[in-house]
């Protein structure tokens, strides 16, 4: 499967991403049933995405490591839109710090719509904000 | 996840190339590596292989080193280069990495590869130099100086036949020296400090002719080792009697004053890793996006109190050693001034401050057209002239800082210096790095008693006659690097 850019993910219910970014921060620590999680905010070059760590991902990964996501999700996980490696994918750390990014476009602060010609497809509805709400970019 | 014996891998680390290259290498010939060794001579992928195979073994099976090691001896037809270069590779992509079994057998390899006069072997001692952390007091950065100052005192013929590798030890070994002299009451570092305090001093009685190549740098350095008893001699031998040196060339201190010291010294005082990152920092990372990367860097290595000393060292990294093009110099990238203006926010203990400051302006102290490079005194410059808007108290203490300097740094050589900062002030205008010194004579903000020692600074009949020049030719200058961006200081 070939690498895609973040800002050309579009929200599956199918384990199809390939992608590499860094990662710029990290939330706070909490419980899923019986899975520790932790949402951080991921980037590259075109775009970043709210990041969804899981279990033993939550402690491996720290802000400006570079990691390659193998066979990732990218869908509504309790109404937010994350990407995720899932049951079926794999997320590893292959660098750290060199790597460029941006904050905007966030693919996870886009409201997405069934595509009218094809409604097993998202397309981009609305921009709901520019930047994570969750992580906003650091004052300048 | 895949385990290793030689290197640390977390859950969730992608694969590292060298190691599996290795570990292959080493699993595929493990039979063959016992004796008796096969006379057949290896082919070309086979010598490599064997090469790899014999690495992984000796690093990861101690009791089997010197087993291995033998047939290293027995096969090796390439002055053991394949096999240096190999370490060479793994020392600088790896080391942070390296699990303390094959860290130790690295050095010891290193000494027995000194012992056959290995090709490259000196390019493997350096980059293990560089390994050591400046402001690390931690039990593994301790026990590697203690490695390296003990194999390169055990070697003394060999490093008398290696200018290079004597230079950098030295360099390296008076740097941490200051780190280790002001760490009192560690018993556990007297046995260090004794080893590294012989060294320096039999390097420097022994070898003077080789460390006048070093330059300037070397007095920055025995500056903070004035008050270690040892160094008193050296210090009035350097300023009242250079002849006890016994090299001709060297009448005077301003000697080494005069000489600018080559850009690789400043390699050897920050790791790889550092450079790295800054390199990526001052080559990529465009104005306004810098603030992560500057809170991942401090995260990493300014992370303790003392780590700190390091910002010396990146600052003179920085001014000497990494010159942008005109290509990056006018995109928008970040710049070194701004960097350097991040760091100096980043000392939190005012002697370090005053060092940090002192390696921004040292190559202004002595500076010649002829010999030096208008690139290590232009961030300083920059720094002021751009901050003067927002930030005039760095404008400030930076121009103090250097009057400061040119009064006291060494009053016997006040002329000396004095012409170097009116040299350095000359050639940033005529060069047009900045317009001219009129927003700095006249910005309110600083006292008047400041402005007027600069006015009559560069009223030098130099300065002025370049000025008149250019009144005359009614020329405006480009303001070339001066950018018109908001600068930010904090963290």
């Amino acid at each position: 499967m070939p690498m895609v850019s973040l800002k050309d993910i579009v929200p599956a219910a199918t384990n199809t991403i390939n992608t590499q970014f860094i990662l710029l921060d990290k939330g706070n620590v909490g419980q899923d049933g019986m899975e520790t999680t932790c949402l951080s905010l991921a980037a590259d070059e075109t775009a970043s995405v709210h990041f969804q760590l899981w279990g033993d991902e939550c402690r491996a990964f720290e802000p400006g490591d570079i990691i390659r996501l193998t066979s990732g999700i990218f869908s509504y996980h309790k109404n937010c839109l994350v990407l995720r490696a899932g049951r079926k994918g794999k997320a590893e750390k292959v660098g750290e710090f060199g790597m460029l990014f941006v904050e905007t476009p966030n693919m996870s602060e886009i409201k997405w719509a069934r595509d009218p010609t094809n409604p097993r497809k998202f397309v981009q509805e609305a921009v709901l904000s520019s930047h994570s709400k969750i992580f906003p970019p650091l004052p300048y | 996840m895949t385990t290793s014996d030689l290197l640390r891998i977390c859950a969730h680390d992608a694969e590292n190339p060298t190691d599996s290259s290795l570990r292959e290498a080493f699993s595929s010939l493990h039979a063959r590596l016992k004796p008796p060794f096969p006379l057949t001579i290896p082919s070309p992928s086979e010598y490599s292989q064997l090469n790899q195979a014999l690495i992984y073994g000796v690093l990861t099976e101690p009791h089997l080193a010197k087993v291995h090691l033998t047939h290293l001896h027995a096969f090796v037809t390439d002055g053991y280069n394949l096999f240096t270069t190999t370490l060479i590779n793994l020392s600088n992509e790896s080391y942070p990495k390296l699990l303390q079994t094959p860290r130790s057998q690295l050095l010891w390899i290193s000494s027995k590869l000194i012992q056959v006069a290995a090709v490259k072997v000196e390019t493997l001692i350096i980059s293990l130099l560089r390994q050591i952390r400046g402001g690390d007091f931690s039990e593994p950065n301790l026990w590697l100086c203690s490695m390296l100052i003990s194999i390169l005192v055990d070697s003394w013929d060999w490093l008398l036949e290696e200018p290079l590798a004597i230079q950098c030890s030295l360099f390296v070994f008076l740097r941490l020296l200051s780190d280790h002299y002001r760490l009192v009451g560690r018993v556990d570092l007297d046995k260090l400090k004794r080893m590294e305090i012989e060294f320096c001093i039999r390097v420097l009685r022994k070898n003077f002719a080789l460390c006048l190549g070093i330059g300037r740098d070397l007095i920055r350095l025995l500056q903070d080792l004035v008050f270690v008893p040892e160094f008193k001699d050296v210090w009035s031998d350097l300023l009242f009697y250079p002849e006890k040196f016994g090299v001709p060339d060297f009448m005077d201190i301003s000697r080494l004053y005069r000489t600018r010291t080559p850009s690789h010294f400043f390699f050897l005082t920050i790791t790889p890793e550092m450079e790295t990152q800054l390199r990526f920092l001052l080559t990529h990372v465009k104005w306004g996006n810098q603030k992560r990367y500057q809170a991942w860097f401090a995260k990493k290595h300014f992370c303790t109190p003392e780590s700190e000393t390091v910002i010396v060292d990146i600052v003179r990294f920085i001014c000497s050693a990494h010159h942008p093009s005109n290509k990056i110099i006018q995109s928008n990238v970040i710049s070194r001034w701004a960097i350097i203006g991040w760091l100096l926010n980043c000392c939190r203990k005012n002697y370090l401050l005053a060092n940090v400051k002192l390696a921004l302006f040292y190559d202004w102290l002595f500076f010649d057209e002829k010999m030096d490079n208008i690139m290590n005194i232009e961030p300083a410059m920059l720094l002021m002239v751009n901050s003067m808007n927002q930030y005039v108290d760095i404008t400030r203490t930076l121009l103090e800082f250097l009057f400061l300097l040119v009064d006291n740094y060494d009053v016997q050589r006040r002329e000396l210096i004095l012409k170097g900062v009116s040299a350095s002030f000359s050639l940033l205008v005529k060069k047009g790095v900045v317009h001219s010194l009129d927003s700095l004579i006249s910005c309110d903000l600083l006292s008047p008693a400041l402005r007027e020692k600069l006015a009559s600074l560069i009223s030098s009949p130099k300065l002025s006659s370049i000025k008149r020049l250019l009144e005359t030719c009614g020329q405006q200058i480009e303001v070339s690097s001066t950018k018109k961006c908001r600068v930010e200081f904090g963290r």
